[in-house]
């Protein structure tokens, strides 16, 4: 049967370059592996490395060194003690800012004197250096009101730290005693505070699950249906190929009619697009990723073959060269991809543009990927989706074959 | 026998093919002769049923192309005149899918393909992928896929074009041995010496329109010209065109920048009297060159100008 020999010669075709296939069929869960780490991983992932060289070497500045240190900052900040040398190693890019803390600064601040800290920024880093200057400023307009606030009190600890002698207790509970009425002087302004901040993150059932699948999980879906259409873009593009190739033509002098040909082709795109998802889906599942329901899994990659060969064959039917329609195919699959939801969960997108995802395949077969993975939905839950995508299918192989049958007929192709 | 009868084919006001009629006879080699554009591709393109005709119909052994076109094909082997393989394949994958096109398969077809490819000189590379041929190789494989399933008609579409002379050679020694084992072969060509050298009678074609067809004889008889004296000179000037407009004997068939092109006509005097005239008559040639009647005079003689690529 001339059909089935296309077909046999087309899956040869895919074998005998292996490098292009494994491309072709790879390409989706590279996008996918991508959008995971830059996605997956969150702000607790983020380390800045900062350079403390403290000239001073004071009380003050250890503590604020130390504060750098604490816990929960020590997750987000690498603090490395360094001394002038710190310079020579902010040449070098090792870090993404030096903090200095000049000699005296303990002193001057005690006694009320103006003191600097200086930021060394890295240049060759955009973010990182920033936050350490947003931080050393917050510290710096902290310590300056101290400095304000308790200033007869700091001035009372700098004059016992320029004795000899240790101090008495009458100073030191005399201290203690300014520090005391100063705070309950100022209890009344900052204490309770009047306003409050409370972060609360809100989070659906679906985020609560989507958090135990994991990230990859929400956009490989979407991003293995953009794949998918672009194996469909490659194998009905074959098509045109084979036209402007003389390849056809040649064909068509053999005992093999226009619909042999077509009908073998189309098998041929619905089996390599069918196959390639199949792929990405072991792939996603080796990576971790829980598809759901085998049955229904496979009833959906399926529709979803189905529907995209159907699709990206109607396309190319109506142009008139490889080029052309390599263009508008690609410009429809990016544009779909972005509407349904393969670069971003669709609850995140505009509302204007949600009206617009479900006229896009990507949507259907998306959202019943989420059912069945996110929802632990079942085959009963994507019968809608499955009726889309397979009547999507059927239409547009039907509607694009008999297009391109009627152009080969008169000679057009 | 492939019977022609009364082809047509426009493109919009283009008229390709005009209503051609020729019969190609059971084990001969006809040759359809004609430059570029002349319509060889469209006729040929409408005998293997890829090109509807606007009127007219192809019969093969009795069958119409476009009533029983699979019946047809199977009898067709057609060499079309670009290079139609999968270059991402190798030679024996495209024999194999073409094979199996005709119903060929398993150790029949295998040996077909070790056949075929050895007539052209293929077979050391049956396994290397098409993408790796030089031009003349690939001319060769395509010759393959249409001799592969041993047609009885076999159509070839400027088979030889952009190829070295040793593969042109090779394809044309294939060629004579198909049409020596009883295949009957329509070849069309632009180049006169393939035409003198393989075919057995053929049609000049230009503008659509069979212009004449028989043997070689046949044509340079018809054109009824003994030798043609091929002049070379400052000849472009109406007085040099009176002058040897006046030689008696003699036509003109063509007149350029600086050559003419004389023919002596038979049944008249013979060259040797009107050599020295043309030599006498002061034109300032240069050259002189004596040709034999062949495809050129003739197609010289029936379109008035020289056929070139």
């Amino acid at each position: 049967m001339p059909a089935l020999a296309i077909l046999r010669r087309d899956l040869k075709r895919y074998l005998r370059n292996p490098i292009r296939t494994a491309l072709l069929f790879a390409m989706p869960l590279v996008m996918a592996a991508i959008f995971a780490v830059v996605f997956g991983g969150g702000v607790d992932e983020i380390s800045i490395k900062v350079l403390l060289w403290d000239d001073d070497d004071s009380l003050l500045s250890m503590l604020a060194a130390g504060a750098a240190s604490s816990d929960k900052a020590g997750r987000q900040l690498d603090v490395v003690p360094v001394g002038e040398e710190g310079l020579a190693m902010m040449d070098r890019g090792q870090a993404s800012a030096l903090v200095h803390i000049p000699a005296g600064f303990t002193d001057d601040f005690l006694a009320g004197r103006k003191t600097t800290i200086e930021v060394v920024k890295n240049p060759a880093e955009r973010f990182l250096p920033q936050i350490v200057e947003e931080g050393a400023g917050i510290g710096a307009s902290v310590l300056s009101a101290t400095s304000r606030v308790f200033r007869p009190e700091l001035e009372q600890i700098h004059g016992l730290m320029e004795t000899e002698s240790f101090p008495s207790n009458l100073a030191v509970a005399g201290l203690s005693s300014g520090v005391n009425s100063r705070l309950n002087g100022l209890q009344e302004i900052i204490l309770p505070p009047v306003i409050t901040l409370e972060t609360v993150t809100i989070a659906t059932d679906a985020d609560e699950e989507a958090e135990d699948v994991g990230i990859l999980a929400i956009f490989l879906p979407g991003l293995a249906v953009m794949g998918t259409l672009f194996l469909a873009q490659s194998a009905t593009r074959d098509i045109l190929r084979d036209r402007e190739d003389g390849l056809l033509r040649h064909l068509l002098t053999a005992p093999v009619s226009p619909g042999d040909y077509l009908l073998g082709k189309c098998l041929s795109v619905v089996m390599v697009t069918a196959a390639g998802f199949a792929l990405m889906t072991l792939a996603g599942a080796a990576m971790g990723v829980a598809w759901g329901p085998p049955l229904a899994t496979a009833v959906l990659i399926l529709a979803t073959a189905l529907a995209a060969s159907g699709t990206l064959l109607f396309i190319m039917s109506l142009v008139g060269s490889e080029r052309q329609g390599d263009t508008l195919t690609t410009i429809v699959i990016i544009v779909w991809s972005m509407l349904g939801g393969a670069f971003m969960p669709l609850d995140q997108m505009p509302g204007f543009l949600r009206p617009l995802s479900a006229s896009t395949l990507v949507f259907w077969s998306t959202d019943a990927f989420n059912s069945l993975i996110l929802r632990g939905g079942g085959l009963a839950d994507i019968l809608p989706n499955l009726g889309v995508l397979f009547t999507a299918g059927a239409v547009f192989l039907g509607t694009g074959t008999f297009l391109l049958g009627r152009r080969i007929r008169r000679g057009a192709i | 026998m492939i019977q022609i009868e009364r082809l047509r084919k426009c493109y919009n006001e283009l008229v390709a093919v005009d209503d051609i009629s020729f019969d190609v006879h059971d084990g001969e080699i006809l040759g359809l002769l004609g430059p570029n554009g002349a319509g060889k591709t469209t006729t040929i393109s409408m005998i293997c049923g890829v090109l509807q005709p606007d009127s007219g119909r192809v019969i093969v052994d009795e069958c119409n192309i476009w009533v029983e076109p699979k019946k047809v094909k199977r009898q067709l082997g057609v060499v079309p005149q670009e290079i139609a393989v999968y270059e991402d394949l190798t030679a024996r994958d495209n024999l194999s899918f073409w094979g199996s096109l005709y119903g060929l398969s398993g150790p029949e077809l295998n040996h077909r393909i070790n056949e075929t490819l050895s007539r052209v000189g293929l077979a050391d590379r049956a396994g290397d992928k098409v993408k790796t041929f030089s031009g003349g190789m690939k001319r060769r494989l395509n010759l393959c896929m249409g001799l592969l399933h041993r047609p009885k008609f076999l159509l070839l579409d400027e088979p030889t074009v952009g190829i070295d002379p040793q593969a042109r050679l090779n394809i044309l020694d294939v060629i004579r041995e198909a049409a020596a084992a009883g295949t009957t072969v329509l070849y069309t060509t632009h180049y006169m010496d393939e035409a003198e050298q393989l075919c057995d009678r053929i049609a000049i074609i230009d503008h659509g329109r069979i212009l004449a067809l028989g043997t070689l004889p046949e044509l340079t008889r018809r054109a009824g010209e003994a030798e043609v004296l091929r002049l070379t000179g400052p000849l472009n000037d109406e007085s040099v065109r009176e002058r040897l407009a006046a030689i008696p004997g003699t036509r003109i068939l063509g007149l350029g920048e600086d050559s003419a092109v004389l023919a002596i006509e038979s049944g008249g005097p013979g060259l040797l009297e009107i050599l020295p005239r043309v030599l006498d008559a002061d034109l300032g040639i240069e050259d002189v060159s004596i040709q034999r009647p062949n495809l050129q005079s003739v197609f010289i003689a029936l379109t008035g100008r020289e056929l070139r690529d």
